[in-house]
């Protein structure tokens, strides 16, 4: 960890013959339409299991069969790379403590805290936009 | 609201707003800071022989997140 991270991109999973499908202008409104699915089934059902079991299945098949163009990565992390610690850092005590004391009203960890705004359907759906955008995003790194 | 539970979100609010800042400060010009996603995809090209290690685990945590919050 001593390189800028910007400085030393390798290229050597970048693909060329990216499907045509892989475009931002069919991509994004492929996700808002999943997402609006997605946000119709309640938490605990079986659907709901299913459908998140089945976009993360194709997601985690199309990263790893390198089917999208990929951006180039760098092959190391500068020592900047330490402040991420910082708030991962801060998180995760947060999380440890409250999860220690019980996962409570008082205590909450963070999917309890967010459990009820979840149960929004613009809350869910945007949620799933967002989570399925953000895999999308590590799909073509 | 009890102060406990308040203390207990803005905890969260405040790591929130860090890694917001470290990502913003990582964006500017001439950074040493690495983004988030430059720091997956660094990750990601680990490998354990021909097995994509680090690409598994980060796509495997990304989706246990998933039905973490939407299913479980």
């Amino acid at each position: 960890m001593d390189m800028d991270p910007h400085a030393e991109l390798t290229a050597d999973a970048v693909n060329d013959d990216a499907p045509p499908w892989d475009r931002l202008l069919i991509t994004l409104p492929s996700f808002a339409v999943l997402a609006m699915i997605g946000g119709l089934f309640k938490s605990y059902s079986d659907t709901a299991n299913v459908y998140v079991l089945i976009l993360g299945g194709i997601m985690m098949w199309l990263g790893l069969a390198e089917k999208p163009a990929r951006r180039a990565s760098p092959s190391r992390l500068g020592r900047g790379g330490m402040w991420w610690l910082l708030p991962a850092g801060v998180f995760l005590v947060v999380e440890v403590v409250n999860f220690a004391l019980g996962s409570t009203y008082n205590h909450p960890t963070l999917s309890i805290l967010l459990s009820d705004p979840l149960e929004h359907y613009s809350v869910r759906t945007l949620s799933y936009f967002a989570w399925l955008s953000a895999f999308w995003g590590l799909v073509r790194r | 609201m009890t102060l406990i539970r308040f203390t207990a979100i803005a905890a969260f609010v405040i790591a929130a707003a860090l890694a917001v800042a470290v990502e913003v400060a990582a964006r500017r010009e001439h950074s040493r800071i690495p983004t988030l996603a430059s720091i997956c995809g660094f990750v990601m090209q680990y490998r354990a022989g021909r097995m994509p290690v680090g690409r598994i685990a980060i796509y495997g945590f990304w989706w246990w997140l998933g039905w973490h919050f939407f299913a479980r």
